[in-house]
């Protein structure tokens, strides 16, 4: 009993810590602009204004800047879905020449340091003629997101006894049938695992949007985001009522994905 | 994640009819509450996948799309940025095309450079002590999570996913409010709590205060990914297990030795791999918070790698320094790495 | 239904796929048919400037012009890769202390046959020229200059006792001590002076004689330990430390925003580029505002100011030079300067000879800045200069000085290092 009141108060000083930075950024975009800063903090909203996010949503380049993000990340996470599904499927599913050489390479290439990988694949895109397109874009993200996703998805396939593959064969299944049939639906959890993640890193990104895309009709929404800073001051307001919309959907998305987390282990389980 | 598979007592895998007794024990990067608990089978742990042995071109095809992205996307430019290590490779470069070789002279600048020790030194300490708060807090939570009633779970939860869904443009904004000298509330709750005056205190005036200020933060943003990818390994060893142990009368830090840990082990390698990944190239919320400030004290390989390639427009020796870091965290990750493809492999 | 999920999921992301396909196909370029595409940067012209240069352009070549906003997070690798490429925008507008690191790499079209055309016969600011000059060659024209003056609240200097705005720096002391007496709690800064505020403290450098760095053969060394410095930024120091808040001495001028610690009421006055931030944070404060340029030492004198604002360059690779040209002497023409550089913007222009015209006629408000500007330095024109902006060694070597860190000459003697080597690079 004892101990159970001692978690759970543990556990409600945690959320408390954990959740204050996020509390605080949702509570300053209803803040009115003289309230912002000030010596001697107020916690709870007095004095709400939706004036901030009126600021935001009228910025120029939003609707544009939103359109550009999520056809990017539909894309990144559909394709890196469906190129790491089909990786790991080979990694685990085959013993073959390179199997080793290629999961550590993966993770190799997760360790340069991002500032110095800009202008290499700046200069990649640019031979590809991939510049200044969503394509070359969604295509940067999906490698970005890949060595996570395939290491991720190779766990969970191993996870998933072969035999169900062969006792379908048997019954005369195809293996493509196979495997949309009886893999798919047992690994369904892991790809919205890795999902989530790339998700969160297409959304997010700022600098290689900026760069890649040298027009500003295929900025995507970090690039809004950081249009709030000028040479001539920031809208401290603006931004940070933008930033509570722009975090929004994630926590969207996550709630979505969290059923079909669920629904999709039931499923498995059952049906398997 | 990996699969778990337990290291002791495995029960013969006999028992595997196909469909009706399937289990699927998976490790699941994200569980957000409890169900995964109740559907992990009680007994019999799966037969790990074999892979097949037979000679074929279908696994190359399979792997073809990931080559070819990755091969594009990133293996290029990491050629690429070999040969730009060994280029003289300047603004001049990347308007006209024209470079000159430089044999090793930019690796020469770079490990001669006085700068070299202190930066490697600051880099794979604050590596460590990154990776070090990350996975004790995301294991504690992990653990704390595994214990809680369903409500309290699902409020821990949407915490972590709340912390984790923030943009870095915006965590790193609130950041300096929370800690701004003068206005920061961190700083109010400090002096109220009765450290003293601490309301002009500045945290970025010295290096180790500057450090703690960006260790906060990023432990903040990674302590949820770590501590759900945990918890979801956790959930998945089975509950007899716990109960043995509780039978047999084990104390609970030897069933933690005896269980817990060898179950978790390839989950926690992994994500302690990808932390250490992370967290020693970490660059933006160090350059936001101290552009690598006091006096350099809290420059990283990060930090030095964009100076230099970016402020100098020396992008030669920024290139070497990332050759560098990148053969650094080859080294310090090596043996774990075997192990974690291994583990893969047939037990 | 997992299945159809997925299926859908496949379905969508061929969709995306072939939809980003689509838009991948070049939009039909431009040459020739009397088009031209210019950044500019974030904040810096107003709609309405900006569409009275077009204006004015359009009206004189009959093409049209594509304007596109640049933010400026990462600016310099964005020009750097948009001028890498085989289409880069036709002109650009880079910040004036940024301008010759393009302009030494061979990423900008030679300007000099036609200086002179452009310029029709006014003496560009030096802080504008200078940097867009290298060895000789002339690779942008101004757009618009910026520069710092005191804002201050007058009612609540007057609540201190102080009628009359300061001539000279030790009438300004004397009233910030006033105002210090009146507000003594120790986050209240009379004068608000961020100790990593370099273009402010630059000013008193430059008035004790000092400068950042001086050229000799073609070779650049840093300045700052020359007795002329030390004693400005020992000036410097003991104003900071005097009368700028403990809290501020080793922040920027953005976290916190001083602008938004002045319309709070948390100073009793800052050095600003205009009052138009403090403003839109507080309206009603508008007609409670007053401004002077910074006094000098020197009775009589103002503080020499750091010239901040932009040119406009020509990319080599443009397709339409020739309509480039054209913008920029759009831009430059007197009468835009008049009408929308100073009318709608407020800025300074660009020569001293609109400067000596429009001061007449500007609100007071607005005065004080055009005064401070006729005694403006820039910093050093070589490509160099840009890594110290950017690597913030600067920023850092004044709050080193402010929080008292470092003894100043020893900050000194490695931040002129840093100088000497920076500034000869290549």
């Amino acid at each position: 009993m004892i101990r159970r009141i001692g978690r759970n108060v543990t556990a409600a000083l945690f959320c408390l810590v954990w959740i204050f930075p996020v509390y605080w950024m949702v509570l300053t975009a209803f803040k009115p602009a003289g309230k912002i800063l000030q010596p001697t903090p107020e916690f709870l909203p007095f004095d709400v204004t939706f004036a901030n996010f009126a600021d935001a949503l009228a910025k120029p380049g939003f609707v544009q800047d939103l359109v550009n993000s999520v056809v990017v990340v539909v894309a990144v996470v559909a394709l890196s879905i469906v190129v790491a599904f089909l990786a790991a499927t080979a990694l685990t599913r085959f013993r073959f020449f390179g199997r080793r050489g290629f999961l550590i390479g993966v993770l190799v290439l997760q360790m340069v340091p991002v500032p110095a990988l800009v202008i290499p694949l700046f200069l990649g895109l640019k031979s590809a003629h991939l510049l200044d397109t969503l394509f070359g874009l969604i295509l940067t993200y999906v490698a970005l997101v890949l060595p996570f996703t395939i290491w991720t998805l190779r766990g969970f396939l191993h996870g998933i006894p072969v035999e169900l593959e062969e006792a379908a064969m048997v019954d005369g299944a195809t293996r493509g049938r196979v495997m949309r049939s009886v893999l798919l639906p047992l690994v369904l959890p892991g790809l919205i695992a890795t999902s989530v993640f790339a998700f969160i890193t297409a959304w997010n990104d700022f600098l290689f949007a900026y760069v890649i895309m040298k027009d500003s009709s295929g900025y995507t929404l970090p690039v809004w985001l950081v249009s709030f800073s000028t040479s001539t001051g920031t809208d401290y307001g603006g931004l940070i009522a933008a930033s509570t919309l722009f975090a929004l959907p994630v926590v969207v998305f996550f709630a979505l994905v969290q059923r079909h987390l669920v629904e999709g282990m039931t499923a498995g389980a059952v049906k398997g | 994640m990996l699969p778990i598979r337990p290291k002791a007592g495995r029960p013969s895998s006999g028992t595997c009819h196909g469909h009706e007794s399937h289990p699927a024990v998976t490790v699941v990067g994200l569980a957000t509450n409890g169900t995964v608990l109740e559907k992990a089978p009680p007994e019999a742990p799966p037969r790990p996948a074999t892979p097949r042995r037979r000679r074929s071109l279908l696994p190359y095809g399979l792997l073809l799309p990931a080559t070819v992205l990755l091969g594009l996307v990133l293996g290029y430019p990491l050629v690429r940025l070999v040969v730009i290590s060994l280029q003289q490779y300047s603004l001049r470069s990347l308007f006209t095309g024209t470079t000159s070789f430089a044999g090793l002279a930019n690796y020469a600048a770079v490990l001669g450079d006085d700068q070299l020790l202190p930066v490697l030194g600051r880099s794979i300490g604050f590596c460590a002590a990154l990776v070090l708060g990350t996975l004790v807090i995301g294991f504690g939570v992990a653990l704390l999570l595994q214990r809680l009633g369903r409500g309290m779970r699902t409020a821990v939860t949407l915490c972590l996913i709340a912390a984790w869904a923030l943009p870095n443009v915006a965590s790193t904004l609130v950041w300096q409010w929370l800690f701004q000298p003068g206005y920061g509330v961190v700083n109010w709750l400090l002096t109220q709590v009765g450290f003293g005056d601490l309301t002009q205190h500045d945290w970025t005036t010295s290096p180790a205060s500057a450090f703690t200020l960006v260790w906060l933060l990023v432990v903040w943003q990674s302590v949820p990914f770590v501590a759900l990818t945990l918890y979801a390994g956790l959930s998945q060893i089975p509950r007899s297990y716990y109960e043995a142990a509780a039978l047999d009368g084990a104390r609970p830090w030897r069933v933690h030795r005896t269980i817990t840990l060898p179950f978790l082990q390839p989950i926690l390698g992994l994500v302690t791999i990808l932390s250490v990944i992370w967290d020693f190239t970490v660059f933006n919320q160090i350059w936001i918070l101290t552009q690598g400030g006091p006096n350099d004290g809290t420059t990283t390989l990060g930090i030095w790698t964009f100076t230099r390639a970016f402020s100098r427009n020396d992008f030669g020796q920024g290139a070497a320094i990332a050759v560098v870091s990148v053969a650094l965290l080859v080294a310090m990750t090596a043996v774990y790495v075997r192990r974690l493809v291994r583990s893969g492999e047939d037990l | 239904m997992r299945r159809r999920t997925f299926a859908a999921a496949l379905a969508v992301a061929a969709v995306t796929a072939t939809a980003a396909c689509g838009t991948d196909t070049p939009a039909p370029s431009a040459q020739g048919g009397g088009q031209l595409t210019v950044w500019l940067m974030n904040g810096d012209l107003s709609d309405k400037a900006t569409a009275a240069i077009n204006a004015a352009f359009e009206k004189a070549t009959g093409a049209k012009v594509t304007v596109q906003i640049q933010e400026w997070d990462n600016i310099n690798t964005k020009i750097s890769t948009a001028l890498a490429q085989d289409t880069t925008p036709d002109v650009i507008e880079i910040g004036n202390t940024d301008v010759p690191l393009f302009a030494a790499n061979g990423a900008l079209a030679d300007l000099t046959p036609h200086r002179d055309e452009l310029a029709a016969g006014q003496s560009w600011l030096p802080g504008l020229a200078g940097p867009a000059t290298v060895d000789g060659h002339v690779y942008g024209a101004p757009l618009f200059a910026g520069n710092r003056a005191v804002v201050y609240d007058k009612q609540v200097w007057a609540d201190a006792g102080i009628t009359a705005p300061p001539k000279t720096f030790t009438e300004l002391t004397q009233d910030l001590d006033k105002l210090k007496a009146k507000h003594p709690a120790a986050d209240y800064s009379a004068f608000h002076f961020p100790g990593k505020y370099w273009f402010g403290a630059l000013q008193f450098v430059w008035d004790a004689g000092g400068q950042i760095a001086t050229q000799k053969d073609g070779k650049w060394a840093g300045a700052l330990e020359s007795p002329e410095a030390q004693k400005g930024l020992q000036a410097w120091k003991d104003f900071q430390n005097a009368y700028s808040s403990a809290a501020s001495r080793n922040v920027d001028t953005k976290a916190p925003d001083q602008a938004a610690i002045f319309s709070a009421g948390g100073a009793g006055a800052i050095l600003d580029t205009s009052v138009n931030t403090v403003v839109k944070n507080k309206p009603e404060l508008k007609d409670r505002l007053g401004t002077f340029p910074f006094p000098s030492a020197t009775p009589g004198k103002t503080q020499p100011v750091f010239l901040g604002g932009s040119d406009l360059v020509v990319a080599a690779k443009s397709r339409n030079p020739d309509l480039a040209l054209a913008y920029l002497k759009a831009a430059t023409d007197p009468a835009v300067q008049r009408d929308a550089i100073v009318g709608i913007d407020g800025w300074t222009p660009i020569s001293t000879q609109l400067i000596d015209q429009v001061t007449p006629t500007l609100p007071p408000l607005n005065a004080a800045f055009a005064t401070a500007a006729k005694t403006s330095v820039a910093t050093p024109a070589a490509p160099g200069w840009a890594t110290i902006e950017s690597d913030k060694s600067i920023n850092t070597f004044f709050a080193d000085i402010a929080t008292g860190r470092r003894p100043i000459a020893d900050a000194a003697k490695d931040f002129d290092a840093h100088l000497t080597e920076a500034l000869n690079a290549r």
